[in-house]
Parts: structure tokens; sequence; C-alpha cells
């Protein structure tokens, strides 16, 4: 635990926060500025939103004497990456009245809006809530929104795990009220003691935390990227518990050592409901009274889990749950990418998973993605899930109606859309970075499909075009788009500027190793050229590019 | 009845006095009579002293001022000046005055002052006369306008109509009016004095002037003010000058040229030589010369319009119109009355603009906030002459320009609060104010009250107000952004919401200021301050308007609208 003299700043801020509340109604009432007072700058998160402003805009505003454009980005709790369709129209709406108009599925399986000016928060909050979604803890040092491995025909118990997801959720939401009284304007109530919170008291966690449930063989969630990861054992058509993983993140820091990405650790299987949601608890309250709280870039749980020792970890864990955690059950994941196109679960529904590139989704000339979504919400036939690989599954849906989905598929040629993509660009993803990102260090989401035209040309050359390959680019080394979990990384370092990380696997089981740094766009297709060329000509009967990258390349 | 003695003693005294003294014994005895006065003998009664009215209508305070010494010198004449301004005089007065002076600038195209314009149609109204009265007129004016002290003239002309009796001819003034001023005044005193007053017909000559100081400044920055995705352009600009000499509240004039491919167009419609030379204010140029920085071609007004419908003689129904379209539109039989058509052109006006930056805060350099005036002709998006002309102009260029005072908007004590109301570019002076105020540690309170379409991207200046609400120089800002919901939201509805507070300022002695434009905001504006004062105030409307005329007469309500 870390002695209280030299706190990081954000704590004071936390504790002081009258839960969360800070001086956020006054912020409102600034006139002058489009941003809010400094230390609710923080607290905003807390509420699911990040304060932002247009990066391009910058100097030219300066320059016209007007501060920055400053907007609010608004990321809302979905368990599990699932809303009906009405939640959708709504969505739509409200992107276009207060927001970019761009919804932006995330690779946590919820969607962001972004643009929004101070102004709208309220107004865009309040229309969420009309159709119980809110944003509640979706940023900030709590725990974060659950992913669930997204697709209903992986199990015939799909529903039951999945269900976790929002049992989960429910149980870390931080008890604080401020968020209905500041945003949805409800009364403040009487008694305070109902907003006493055990889990989080008045610090929360020392850092965000995320969990994620995977249910094998697939790993669209990328559980071990997770704090906690949850992997549900299936045995017999029953499901008997899961095996817990902690310790998972990404995020490394140019240039500090100590930072480092890391797959999260099987440390032993819990069974039962009742003992699964227990051990969840726990590990927080673990996290919350052990992790660094005075260096943020060292306070995830994996920082935590390596200074503790597995066993200290395990041991602090289990006199706190109560039980001993079991040995963990054997499980096998074949692979992350997503099952594009119609599949039909065991009860017969029909899903449909589209592609839908970094998950913007806006019309263009080419397509009229949003319209088409808007339209297939309409009919009121499909639900709506959206995949840790930023992609969309309309979901559930009768025999009878899949006719009336197939058609409007058609009629605004998503199906076209998704079946022409190659395979490279189907398995890539990338981060938001600019121009909304104020951590960005080069482009992501604005660049990866122009540099994927710019690949594929050298896949089809060694006739590598039907390869799954996963790449991932991210402008920063947060890795928010889990570039050092994929078989090709690309980690911005500066404008323009990216380092390779190859050697990832396929499933998600091992990171993968910087390869070269700084590159431009000349020198990445270069390189890439080249380790396609000897990939095609030394790979082993069936060897992913992964797999060859480890073996021969990085010897 | 008389005892025959005392009658004769009567006839005797009544044979032997004059009228005078026949009209005191008069007095004298009807005193007795109503008995009042004992039987004492009272010394003869003073003559009355002479009194005159001053009264003056102006927009920037010269008038005012020249009024004011006049009123003094009067006074250490023996004489009983009443001094009033046009806009507070009481126009069923006119027919009982006996001496008059009028002293009236001139505005706009040739109009009266704002405070004068009551008063100024007033006298165009028939149907009364002053046959008592004996009257002068001071016109102040601008030989750079067209219509040189138009308003004293008609002053003058109007008077006469209406009987009055011209006892000093009319004079005009131009921008260095006091040494003529006080030349006249000193003229007028003297035919005041001998009872038969002297009739001079013929017009006052107007005093060669010297002119206004003109500055060859030089444009140093020019900036977009507007973020992108605004409809709105308003540019800011940087102009340095040497021994720059101006105050919070002045304007400087700048006088714009043509539009280069516009003077070719015309040269070519109409096929003149550009190196004809023409004389113009008794001065030799070239058409070109002329057509390109010394006329106004670009919005002719109707008495223009009139002349040249004579030259080509046909009927021409418009109003204003540029000289282009209008040789277009009714171009001219025979091109060689070009030449007539040059001489009947008026100089371009100067236009002003607010200066916007602060001698103390940005020492040798002029500021200015211009927005780029667009209008509509026929489908055709267009700007405005001045605007467009400083919108085109390139950083390090020269540009001239001059002061234009104005001593009825000035700073007042620093430790006076001070509330300004500027929408649009009425903010430019209230840059100026509150630059020069932190620059002079003024301990004064400082309320901006600012509006425009929208706050992302029409916040002039966002970042300095920022600045200075960040240092507590400025201690209130309220914002009115029109276009960001549904109902429009102005300035007045910002002074609404804080009516008590603002009231309170006032009654602390809060100077108020608005600046910007004339119409709408301006009439709003006052009309809810007016509200304001009567509701806080518990005044009737009529209190409430004399509440805010004190305001005026202490110099504590300043406008500067256009
Ligand atoms: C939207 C999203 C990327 C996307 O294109 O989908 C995203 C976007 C941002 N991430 Fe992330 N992260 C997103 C998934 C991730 C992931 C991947 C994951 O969780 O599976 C990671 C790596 C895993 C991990 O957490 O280690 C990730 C690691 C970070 C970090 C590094 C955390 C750390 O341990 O240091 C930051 C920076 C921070 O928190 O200080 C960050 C911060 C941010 C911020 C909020 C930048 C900021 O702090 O101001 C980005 C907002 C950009 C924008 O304009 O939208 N984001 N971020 C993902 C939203 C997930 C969600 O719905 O909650
Ligand atoms: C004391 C004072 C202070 C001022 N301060 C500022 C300031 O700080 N900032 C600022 O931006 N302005 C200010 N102004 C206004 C400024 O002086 C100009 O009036 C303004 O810039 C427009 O001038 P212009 O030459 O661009 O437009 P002009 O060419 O004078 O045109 C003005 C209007 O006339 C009409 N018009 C012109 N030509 C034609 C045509 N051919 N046909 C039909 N209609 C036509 C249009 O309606 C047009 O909008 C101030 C004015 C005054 C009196
Ligand atoms: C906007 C504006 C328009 C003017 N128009 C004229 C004009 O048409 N004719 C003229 O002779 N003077 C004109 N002038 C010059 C003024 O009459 C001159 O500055 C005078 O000294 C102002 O006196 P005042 O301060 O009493 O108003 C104009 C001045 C301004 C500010
Ligand atoms: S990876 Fe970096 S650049 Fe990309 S969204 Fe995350 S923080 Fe921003």
């Amino acid at each position: 635990m870390s002695d209280s003299s030299n706190l990081s700043p954000i704590e004071k801020i936390k504790t002081s926060s009258h839960g969360l509340r800070g001086t956020l109604k006054e912020s409102l009432q600034d006139e002058i500025t489009g941003a809010v007072r400094e230390d609710d700058h923080a607290l905003v998160k807390f509420h699911g939103m990040y304060e932002q402003d247009d990066r391009d805009l910058r100097s030219e505003r300066a320059e016209a004497k007007l501060d920055k454009l400053y907007s609010f980005m608004v990321r809302l709790r979905i368990p599990g990456g699932a809303i009906t369709p009405q939640q959708w129209i709504a969505a739509n709406h409200i992107a276009g009245d207060y927001s970019t108009g761009v919804i932006k599925i995330t690779t946590r399986q919820t969607i962001q809006l972004h643009g929004i000016l101070k102004r709208n928060i309220k107004p865009t909050l309040q229309d969420f809530n009309k159709v119980n979604l809110d944003s509640i803890a979706a940023c900030g040092d709590v725990n974060r929104n659950v992913a669930c491995s997204s697709h209903p025909n992986t199990s015939p118990l799909h529903e039951m795990v999945h269900a976790y997801a929002d049992k989960i959720s429910r149980m870390l939401l931080p008890k604080t009220r401020a968020y209905q009284e500041v945003w949805l304007d409800e009364e403040k109530i009487a008694e305070p003691e109902s907003e006493i919170d055990p889990l989080y008291e008045d610090r929360y966690l020392p850092r965000k935390f995320k969990i994620g449930i995977a249910i094998p063989p697939d790993n669209d969630v990328d559980v071990l990227t997770n704090d906690l990861g949850l992997i549900a054992i299936i045995e017999n058509e029953k499901l008997i518990g899961f095996n817990i993983a902690v310790g998972g993140g990404l995020s490394t820091t140019h240039g500090n050592p100590n930072t480092y990405a890391r797959l999260a650790s099987v440390i032993g299987f819990v069974a039962g409901e009742e003992n699964v949601l227990k051990a969840v608890y726990e590990i927080l309250t673990v996290q919350r009274d052990f992790g660094n709280r005075s260096d943020r870039k060292l306070a995830r749980l994996k920082y935590t889990f390596d200074r503790m020792g597995e066993d200290a970890f395990k041991k602090e864990l289990e006199s706190r749950c109560g039980f001993q955690l079991e040995a963990p059950r054997h499980f096998e994941f074949t692979d992350r990418k997503d099952k594009y196109g119609w599949q039909q679960d065991h009860k017969k529904r029909w899903h449909y998973t589209l592609f839908i590139e970094n998950g913007r989704v806006l019309d263009s000339e080419e397509l009229a993605l949003k319209t088409a979504l808007f339209r297939i919400a309409e009919t009121g036939k499909a639900s709506f899930r959206f995949t840790s690989n930023q992609n969309l599954i309309l979901s559930d849906i009768d025999p009878k109606d899949k006719a009336v989905i197939e058609n409007l598929l058609e009629e605004f040629n998503l199906n076209e859309h998704t079946k022409n993509a190659s395979a490279i660009r189907k398995n890539a993803i990338a981060c938001v970075a600019f121009p909304t990102c104020p951590l960005a260090l080069a482009e992501a989401q604005r660049y990866l499909p122009a540099l994927i035209s710019k690949i594929e040309p050298l896949l089809a050359k060694y006739q590598l075009n039907e390869q799954d390959i996963v790449l991932r680019m991210t402008g920063c080394p947060n890795g928010c788009a889990r570039s050092y979990a994929a078989e090709i990384g690309l980690v911005g370092t500066a404008y323009g500027h990216y380092n390779l990380h190859i050697g990832g696997d396929r499933q998600g089981l091992r990171l993968g190793d910087k390869y070269r740094e700084n590159l431009d766009e000349e020198s990445i297709l270069i390189e890439l050229d080249n380790l396609f060329g000897q990939y095609k000509a030394c790979r082993n009967e069936n060897e992913t590019f992964g797999d060859f990258a480890k073996r021969v390349i990085l010897v | 009845m008389l005892a025959g003695h005392k009658l004769n003693t009567i006839l005797d005294i009544v044979k032997t006095s004059s009228k005078e003294e026949l009209a005191w014994i008069n007095g004298y005895l009807s005193g007795i009579l109503a008995g009042e006065k004992g039987p004492e003998i009272l010394e003869k009664p003073a003559l009355q002293k002479k009194k005159i009215t001053i009264a003056f209508g102006t927009e920037t305070g010269n008038s005012k001022s020249v009024a004011t010494t006049f009123a003094a010198k009067a006074k250490s004449r023996g004489i009983i000046p009443k001094l009033v301004s046009l806009d507070q005089y009481r126009l069923s007065d006119l027919p009982k005055e006996e001496n008059f002076l009028a002293i009236i600038s001139t505005h706009g195209d040739g109009e009266p002052p704002e405070a004068a314009k009551k008063f100024y149609d007033h006298i165009h109204l028939n149907g009364f006369t002053i046959p008592k009265m004996n009257y002068g007129v001071l016109a102040l004016g601008d030989t750079a306008y067209p219509l040189f002290c138009k308003a004293g003239e008609d002053v003058d002309q109007q008077f006469q109509k209406l009987g009055a009796k011209r006892i000093v001819p009319l004079q005009k003034c131009d921008v260095d009016y006091e040494e003529p001023a006080q030349i006249w005044f000193d003229q007028f005193l003297q035919s005041f004095d001998d009872l038969t007053p002297v009739h001079v017909q013929e017009p006052g000559i107007i005093k060669k002037s010297a002119g206004k100081k003109t500055y060859d400044g030089v444009l140093l920055a020019k900036t977009v003010l507007n973020g992108r995705g605004s409809s709105k352009q308003t540019f800011h600009l940087e102009i340095a000058a040497e021994e720059l000499d101006y105050q919070p509240g002045d304007a400087i004039g700048i006088i714009p040229e043509n539009n280069e491919s516009i003077v070719d167009e015309i040269l070519s419609q109409v096929q003149a030589n550009a190196q004809q030379t023409l004389v113009f204010k008794n001065e030799t140029s070239t058409i070109y010369e002329l057509l390109r920085s010394r006329l106004n071609i670009s919005c002719l007004p109707e008495r223009i319009i009139k002349q040249y419908a004579a030259i080509i003689d046909q009927p021409v129904n418009e109003i204003r119109i540029a000289l282009l379209d209008l040789l277009k539109t009714y171009p001219m039989p025979q091109p060689q009355k070009f030449i007539e058509l040059v001489q009947i052109l008026e100089p371009i006006a100067p236009r002003l603009y607010s200066i916007s930056s602060s001698p103390s805060a940005h020492e040798g350099e002029v500021h200015i906030t211009v927005a780029n005036d667009k209008f509509f002709y026929k489908e055709e998006q267009r700007s405005g002459l001045c605007s467009e002309f400083l919108s085109r102009l390139p950083v390090d260029t020269d540009l001239k320009f001059y002061v234009q005072k104005n001593n009825s908007f000035r700073l007042p004590a620093e430790d006076k609060d001070v509330i300004m109301i500027g929408p649009g570019t009425g903010i430019a002076p209230f840059r100026s104010l509150v630059a020069e105020r932190e620059a002079t540690g003024s301990t004064g309170r400082n309320w901006l009250f600012f509006g425009d379409h929208h706050f992302t991207t029409d916040f002039l200046y966002q970042t300095e107000w920022q600045n200075w609400f960040s240092t507590g120089v400025l201690t209130n800002i309220s914002l009115a952004f029109s276009r960001d919901q549904q109902e429009k939201n102005y300035v007045q509805h910002k002074i609404i919401e804080r009516a008590a507070e603002f009231f309170e300022w006032i009654e602390n002695g809060a100077f108020l200021y608005v600046c910007g434009a004339k119409q709408p905001m301006s009439v709003d504006v006052e009309q809810t301050i007016l509200k304001v004062i009567a509701e806080q105030g518990k005044f009737t409307v009529a209190d409430a308007e004399q509440y805010l005329n004190n305001l005026k007469e202490e110099g504590r309500y300043c406008k500067d609208v256009y």
C-alpha cells in the first residue's frame, strides 16, 4: 500500500468530491468556457465522459483568439454490449441532435458519441436515460464496462454466461447518486447512508479496472487483456464455474521501463454464481487496498499482482473470500475473430455479423450505414450486439423475420460490403486517436483503412489474402486497440511514425514483441513485404503469421 | 373732488413729467392704493437683464463643448444663458424664444445627430411661426463628407421660413471648429449688444480648414475572429502609426479605395480615357485616379441618381445603386457625357471603426474590429466597400486614417463601476476600455454583456475575456448566443435575468455603455434598461425615463451606436 504522503493529485480530488459531485453543477453554469473546472475534469470520467477538444483546430483557434473547441465524449455502460432496437434508435437520434453524428463502437462492446458541447451533456444523458441507458462508471477509477463473448451461437449457455456481465456490472456500480442529481436533475435524497459505499469508499480504485468474460473456444473479448478475466468452464452442457485470470493490461509508456503490457495469469477456478461474484468483488477490494495510489502509471492490478506475487495475492484474496480457489480447469481458445455473415444458434434464431470498419457508424458516399441500421432497428426484429472487434451483430432474429432483415442488408449493400472486405481488413482494429484523443501521438482510425489498402497488394503478391492475420493499430502506447496482443501491431510513437510489433498469436494467449521502431509508412510497407515473403517461403503447414514470426523472425 | 390748490399741483406735476415719470407715478400711486408702500420716494427700477438660449445637438460631444464655452462667455458679459441639449428642449417653448443659438453637427449621410432628431423634425413641420426669435446657427461638420454641415443648413433655413430673425450668418465649421466657432460667437455678441440687430443675409463663408490629422499607418496583422463554420466574418486589424493620440471610446476614420476591377469595368463600359484629367475639389487628377480612390461609385444616393436621370434624360427608378450597375441597367446613350457624370459624383465618405485597442496597453497601435458587411444586390451577395477593402488589404501595406474623437464616450474615474453592453462588433470599444482599465490599475468593477450567433465560433476575443475574468479585471460577463437554442436569446434577455444586480450597480453609480447596431439592438436594450429601472426601482414609466435622462445628463449613460 502506498503511504498517504505522496498520493497522486487525483486521489485528493476523489476523496474531496462529495461522492463525485465536485463542482460539476457550477462548471455547467460557467458561460465563458466550454470546459469544466480543473478538478471536475477528472470527475466527469466517473460519469462516463471525457473532456476533449478538436486537436485539428487548436492552432487556428488560438490565432482567432478563440478558446479550444471543447466538447465531451460520452461512453455508455452496456454490459456485454447488447441493446434493443429501440435503444439503437434513441442513440441514432441523440447522436444526430447533440454529437458529431458518428456512433463509435468501441473495443469494449459499447458505443461512444463525440463532440458533445457542455450545454448538451444533460439533454444527451437525459435522453439516454429515457431508454434505460446510462454512462455511469464507463470511465474513471472504477470497474469499467464488462465485456463478454458476443455471439449467441458460441454456446447454448451463452445467455446464462452473458447475464453475468450485467450482474457484475451492477454489483460494482458506485453507490453515489451524483449522476442522477447532476445530469438527470433528480432530487437530492435525504439520508446519505444510502450512499455509503463499502466497495469504493470515498477513494474508489487506484486506477481503471476492467473485467472480461470469455466462452471458450471464442476469445473475441481478448479476455486475458483485462485486469480480471473470467473464463466460462462448461462441462457436459452445464456451466460449472469460471477460471479466474488476473493482472491483464496492455498499456506501456514510451521510455518508462517500469511499465509493460501483460496478459492475465489464470490463478484458479471458482464454482457457483455466489462464489464467483464474491471472488470478483474481493479482487477489487484487494486492488483497492494494495494498489499503488501515488504513481498512476504503476497503479493497474497487473503491477499490484506482480508486486505482491501470485501466492501472496491468492492468500489475501482467499482470506477475504472465505474460501479457497480450486485448480484452474482446462480450456482452449481457437480464435478472436468475428463470425461474419449469417449464423444460427441452438434456438434456431438468426444472427448477422456486420463488418464496420473501426466501429465507426456513419453515412458515407459509398455506404449509407447509419441509415441502414436505423431502418433495421425500426423493424424491431433484430437486437444489436457490439463486438470487441468494433463490429455489430444484428441478432436474435426470428427465422420468420430473417427475410425482412436480409432485404434491408441487400437494399443498403451491407451484405456486399461485409463480403467484399478483405480478410486483413475484417480482422483489423484501430483506436480513435486524432482528432479527439488527447493522448494520440499518431493517427489510427483515420489512417488504418488507407494503410490496409496498401498492405492488401503485398499479401496478394504472396497469395496470402485469405489469411486471417490480426492487424491492430493504436495512436499511442496505451493500446486501446490491443495492438500488443496482435500478430501485427502498430503502435504510434510520433505523427506518421509507428513501432512495429509482431509475434502475437491468433487466439490471444501470447503478446507480440517490438520488432522495429519509429517506422514511417514506406518503411512499414517494406518491412511487411519482406516479412510476408519469408512467411510465404518458410512457414509450416497451417502456421499462422504470428506463430511463424515468433518461431523464425524473433529468435 | 380735489380742492383747487391740490388739483393745480398735480396738473403742474403732470405737465412737467416725462412719460416714464408719469408711468412711475402711476405705479407709485396704485401701489399706495394697494396699501403696500409707505409714501417714501422709490428709486427708478433697473433695466431687465437679457436672456439667451444656447441649444446644442451633438453625437460625439463637440457641439456640447462649444455650447458650454459660449454659455460661460455669455455669463461673463452679463447675459443670462440657458444651456440645453436639443433632446431635452421643450418644443412648445420655441414661439416664446427671443434669443436662440443652435449649435448642431451633422451625422450619417447629412442627418442631424440622434439627440436632435425630434427638434429637427418639429421645425420642419409647418403650421406655427416664431416671429419673436432672434437666432444664429453654428454648424459642425466635416468636409470629407458629401453633405457638409447639412443639418445646420437645414435648421438655419427652417428658422427663416418660420419667421425668425437671423442676427448672425450661419457658420459652417470643419473638423477644427474651435477657432471659427469663437470668432462667430464674438460677432454674435456684438450684434446682440446694440439693440438694433444687424441684418446679415448671405451665409457665412467656410473658414478654410487646416483639415484633420491623418496618420500614415501600416497594417501589422489581420486575423478573422470567427471560428471555422461560422456564417460571420469579423476581422481584427492591428495598425501601427507614429505619435498616436486617442482615448478609449474614440474611433478611426478610413477612406476606402474602390475595387480596381470594378473601375476598369466602368471605364470599358463607357469607353472613357482613363488618363484624361479633371479638376475635382480644386485638384487636378486623372479619371482613373478619381474613380479609384476619390469618388463614391459603390453606392450612389438618390440625389445623384436623379441627376444622372437628367443627364441621360430618361427616368431611373432606383434609390441606391452602384455606378457600374447603373451604367449597365441604364446605359449612357452618348458616352462622352461620362465626364458630366463624373463631375456630379461625390467623394467617398469615410467609414468609422471603434478603436478596440488601448493607448496604455497597445502602445503605438490602433486595433479595430471589422465585420464583413454582407448584403444582397438582386440575387448576388456582395460586401460593403470598406469592410471588403479592409478584408482584402494585405499585411504590411500602408493605411491612412484619422482619429474621430468621441467625447461623450469616455471612461469614468478609476474607482467607478462600468457596465458594457456590446454585442457583435459593439464589443470593440469595450476591449479598449477594459485593456485600459487593466493597464492603469483601475479599481472599479467591470461587467460585460456580449452576444452573437454561436458560442463556439462567434465569441469575439474569447481568450482575452477569459484572462480578464480569471485575473478579476472583468467582474461579470453575461453572454447571449442567439442561435445556440430554439428560442432567440439576446443581451437584453441577459439584463433581465440579472435585473436586480444590474439595477444595484446603477444605484451604486455605475456607468452604462452601449455600443453596436443602432437598430434594433440599441433600441431594445434601452427599452429593457427602462423596464429594469421601473421594476427594480418601483418607478412609473415616466419616472424611469426621467431616471435614465438624469443618467444621460450625468454622462453615465453613453451610447455609440451605428
Ligand atoms: C474508445 C476506445 C478505443 C476504441 O477505438 O475502441 C478507447 C479510447 C480511449 N482510451 Fe482506451 N479506449 C478503449 C479501450 C482500451 C483498451 C482495450 C481494452 O480495454 O480491451 C485498452 C488496453 C487495455 C488496458 O486497459 O490496459 C485501453 C487503454 C487505455 C489507457 C491506458 C491505461 C493504462 O493502464 O495506462 C488509457 C490512458 C489512461 O487511462 O490513462 C486510455 C485512454 C483512452 C481515452 C479515453 C483517452 C483519454 O484518456 O483521454 C481514449 C478516448 C479517445 C476518444 O476520443 O474516444 N485507454 N483502452 C476503447 C473504449 C473501450 C470502452 O468502451 O471502455
Ligand atoms: C461611430 C461608428 C463606429 C463604428 N464602429 C464599427 C466597428 O467597430 N466595427 C464595424 O464593423 N463597423 C463599425 N461601424 C460601421 C462602419 O463604419 C461601416 O458603416 C461598415 O463597416 C459598413 O461599411 P462598408 O463600406 O463596408 O459598407 P457600405 O459600402 O458603406 O455599405 C453599407 C450598406 O449599404 C448598402 N449598400 C452599399 N452598397 C450598395 C449597393 N451598391 N446597392 C444597394 N445597397 C448598397 C448595403 O445595405 C450595405 O450593407 C461604425 C460606424 C460608426 C458611425
Ligand atoms: C458617422 C458620422 C457621420 C458624419 N457625417 C457627416 C456628414 O454627412 N456631413 C458633415 O458635414 N459631417 C459629418 N460628420 C462629421 C461630424 O459632424 C463632426 O465630427 C462634428 O464635429 C461632430 O460634432 P458632435 O460631436 O457635436 O456630434 C460625421 C461624423 C460621424 C461620426
Ligand atoms: S491508444 Fe492512445 S491514441 Fe489510441 S485512443 Fe487510446 S489513448 Fe488515444
